[in-house]
């Protein structure tokens, strides 16, 4: 039986492609759309989210992606501010002044590395990465084998795949199955 | 397969999104009031025209908003895309 919680994605490499799990990650979902919620972000997280469509902004503690242009998700490592969400909630979803939800546990990030990854992705994607892969930084979602993920281009060749936790196991299958043909 | 270039991501594959029926159907301002024939006309009845035709849809696997498409149904080409609440282009009408 699937087991959710521990899905078996193990560290791998082929054909030059290395697939790895990244956790610990926390991801925080922010939504919100007036100026002073902007304006506490900015300040709390010490970084301006990305108002252009498929872009990302970073710091050295955080990766801001967008995902609409109301919506937004943060991620960073476990150990680099473990106090961040409950600032966030408290300064701005507790006043409703937006909305802080924490996704960590919906979602897995794969990370992917290597010269062919998007020759991988786009064999089973629609989504077109010519642009995306000539821009660090690129964020976008989009379908990978019929499964919903979130893609972050966080450097050459190096991209960051946020799944649904109980898709990630069929997902990870799929990118090393499919990782022999390219 | 066509493309539709959502007004918030850009131009994606047909697959990314949800098609969710006619568009500027206006929800009756006293529902009770209706006969049920006129409530079943707002409830159930829609247009399946062969030609322009004014429709939502979600960009369900992007970034999840609704916008408006006018599209040839005989063809499926996509003649212009609007966000919600825009007005409709008047040369289509």
């Amino acid at each position: 039986m699937l087991d959710i919680l521990h899905p078996k994605i193990s560290n791998i490499n082929k054909n030059n492609i290395d697939i790895n799990l990244s956790e610990e990650i926390i991801k925080i979902n922010i939504r919100g759309k007036n100026k002073e919620f902007f304006t506490k972000i900015g300040k709390i997280l010490s970084i301006i989210l990305p108002s252009e469509p498929n872009t990302s902004s970073s710091n050295e503690s955080y990766d801001v992606l967008w995902l609409s242009p109301d919506e937004w998700m943060i991620y960073f490592e476990e150990n680099k501010n473990t106090n961040i969400f409950d600032q966030l909630y408290k300064d701005i979803s507790s006043i409703n002044l937006g909305s802080i939800t924490d996704i960590s546990s919906q979602l897995i990030c794969i990370n992917i590395k290597g010269e062919n990854i998007f020759e991988l992705l786009s064999s089973g994607s629609p989504f077109n990465f010519e642009k995306f892969k000539n821009n660090v930084g690129s964020s976008t979602q989009t379908l990978v084998n019929h499964i919903d993920v979130i893609l972050h281009h966080k450097s050459k060749n190096n991209v960051n795949l946020f799944v649904r936790r109980s898709f990630s196991e069929h997902l990870y299958e799929w990118l090393v199955d499919s990782s022999n043909f390219i | 397969m066509f493309l539709i270039n959502c007004p918030f991501c850009g131009e994606r594959d047909q697959s990314e999104f949800s098609s969710g029926g006619e568009a500027h159907i206006v929800r009756p301002k006293q529902p009770t009031e209706l006969s049920d024939d006129e409530w079943a006309e707002y409830l159930f009845m829609r247009k399946n025209i062969k030609g322009i035709q004014f429709e939502r849809w979600n960009h369900v696997h992007g970034c999840r908003k609704w916008f408006n498409v006018v599209r040839d149904t005989s063809n499926d080409k996509i003649l212009s895309v609007y966000k919600m609440g825009e007005k409709p282009p008047v040369n289509y009408k």
